[in-house]
């Protein structure tokens, strides 16, 4: 973890709200997983004044050889604004790469996204990771409607995609709720992200079901640190506690929180 | 050439509290120190002062506990932490290792408290000094902040001080009409230093939620945009007080820490600015040196309280 300034290699509206920005990426992060996240500070002087956490969406490696990782976040605020209007050649601060991301269990064939809303973003590189190693892989996305949906064409071909949207302009109608309960029992690991309300259904899911499937979820906290140090994204584990979301996580065992 | 920045928070004290440099960590800003020294070198900064310590663990407020203001932040985290004894038994072994002096943050809900808190970390390796919390609720007093009135901030210095052989410092809260009677109570009840000073009360709003943004309703403001009041309360205790002042409100550069030594102050914290760095404590370091050198300075003690002086 350290603090880079680094250039902004691509930048775009991907689509609905929902905006792409690709870097540099600095030497330390090689050795980042799926599910890690990093702080991107917006604006020139002291406002806006923290970082975005914003966990890193892609990673790829240019033709002429260099290493570059993708954000990808919606716009909803002054912050993610000027982030979005930062054009290629323009520089970017970030520290990271920060947190804990998700596990992947070894020996394992079938394994299961599920991300709401932007939730999608650290899904996408974590499908990519998976489908090279040879596993199976049904993604799950769901959202308000078409434009909270990632797009199916920048998918890895291999990926078995599952759409749900709640008003149903796309895929199956309601929540993706529905499709995890169905998968759930083919699955032999599944990986979560999105809004704090859907971990605690897909929860409830599994609970009901009484199989015993691992589920890693992604949290997303208010932070303003990212770091570990100042104490604002508080999660409290049903069993008691307090943990913090960016340094003893984003990761959690759905069961460490709701069990 | 390197200037000598050295300071002594702590000269009339038998264990003294010498700092390389009059660069600290601010409590609440830089948890215990581990995790940064992960990746950072704290035996660079002058001082490190831990996350607020109460007797029993805390698990602290809900959520959200922070939120961002114009050039600044609120925060009303509650004073989640592990506790005094965990403190002691797990955290101080580790800074036993380092040269760097760590501060213990402490904070009281009783008298009493603060006594045993002072007490459970004398003679703990690894503990070079105390910063005392005062901006708690008396509940004895109905309800009016120890650091609100200076006969009940002093009481907390006597306390501290009949249950600790370690030099400390007391943190004052801006939220007074004057702060000077209590920087003189506190010097004369036998502190070795004040911290000026704790966030400045405050409140967000959510329009959509119709709500205050923060779970506790009441946050601290801290960061840059609060960098003047904290100058003005550094101006005005140090003009009444022989002892020294360690700053702290807004500083994230190096130029920010010189205004805070012409103000008067000995050392100065570095609190929000490490949320946006975990590095800037060493760079706002590097730039005062630099500062010094181009001003041709052998040490901050020519410039201690300068504009002060009414020539």
């Amino acid at each position: 973890m350290k603090s880079y300034t680094i250039e902004v290699t691509e930048s775009q509206r991907l689509y609905g709200n929902t905006h792409l920005l690709w870097l540099v990426e600095p030497e330390a992060f090689f050795s980042v997983t799926a599910g890690q996240f990093v702080m991107a500070y917006c604006g020139e002087g002291w406002d806006p004044l923290l970082g975005r956490a914003i966990s890193i969406h892609r990673r790829r490696v240019t033709a002429d050889g260099r290493r570059e990782f993708a954000l990808l976040f919606d716009l909803v605020g002054r912050g993610t604004d000027w982030l979005a209007r930062r054009r290629e050649g323009d520089a970017v601060r970030i520290v990271g790469p920060l947190g804990r991301g998700f596990e992947v269990r070894e020996r394992v064939q079938k394994m299961l996204l599920v991300g709401g809303g932007i939730g999608s973003a650290p899904l996408i590189w974590l499908a990519d990771d998976l489908v090279r190693e040879g596993r199976e892989v049904t993604l799950v996305l769901g959202g308000r409607g078409t434009p909270q949906i990632f797009p199916a064409h920048l998918l890895p071909p291999e990926v078995e995609l599952v759409v749900a949207t709640e008003d149903g302009s796309l895929g199956e109608t309601g929540r993706i709720t529905g499709p995890f309960q169905r998968l759930l029992s083919w699955c032999d690991q599944a990986f979560a992200c999105g809004p704090d309300a859907m971990f605690e259904a897909l929860y409830r899911v599994v609970a009901d079901s009484g199989l015993r499937k691992p589920v890693q979820g992604l949290l997303e906290a208010r932070m303003a640190c990212g770091l570990g140090i100042c104490y604002s994204c508080a999660v409290f584990p049903k069993r008691g506690g307090v943990r913090l979301v960016c340094h003893d996580g984003p990761m959690f065992d759905l069961r460490d929180l709701y069990g | 050439m390197r200037v000598d920045l050295s300071v002594n928070l702590a000269p009339h004290h038998k264990l003294e509290l010498r700092l390389r440099n009059p660069i600290m960590t601010a409590s609440g800003t830089f948890s215990n120190g581990l995790e940064i020294a992960k990746h950072y070198d704290v035996e660079r900064l002058g001082a490190l002062v831990s996350k607020g310590t109460t007797l029993k663990a805390r698990r602290g407020n809900g959520v959200p506990r922070t939120v961002e203001t114009a050039a600044g932040m609120m925060n009303a985290i509650g004073f989640q932490n592990i506790g005094v004894s965990a403190l002691v038994s797990q955290i101080a072994p580790v800074w036993e290792k380092w040269s760097v002096p760590v501060l213990v943050n402490i904070m009281g809900e009783t008298l009493e408290e603060y006594g045993t808190l002072a007490a459970r970390l004398d003679g703990v390796p690894g503990v070079a000094g105390l910063e005392v919390n005062v901006s708690c609720p008396n509940v004895e007093a109905g309800g009016i902040e120890f650091g609100q009135d200076p006969r009940a901030a002093a009481s907390v210095v006597r306390e501290v001080a009949a249950n600790t052989s370690l030099p400390f410092l007391v943190k004052l809260t801006p939220n007074v009409n004057d702060i000077r009677p209590i920087a003189r109570a506190v010097e004369e009840a036998g502190a070795q230093g004040i911290t000026v000073m704790n966030t400045v009360p405050a409140l967000a709003i959510d329009v959509r939620r119709r709500r205050p943004v923060l779970a506790n309703v009441f946050g601290g403001l801290s960061g840059p945009a609060i960098k003047p009041i904290a100058l003005r309360q550094v101006y005005l205790a140090s003009s009444v007080v022989e002892f020294p002042v360690v700053a702290s409100g807004g500083a994230m550069t190096g130029t920010d820490v010189v205004e805070f030594v012409m103000a008067g102050a000995s050392a100065v914290q570095i609190g929000t600015a490490s949320f946006l760095d975990p590095s800037a404590a060493w760079r706002i370091l590097d730039e005062l040196e630099a500062w010094c050198l181009a001003e041709g300075l052998n040490g901050l003690d020519e410039i201690r309280g300068v504009a002060r002086r009414r020539d």
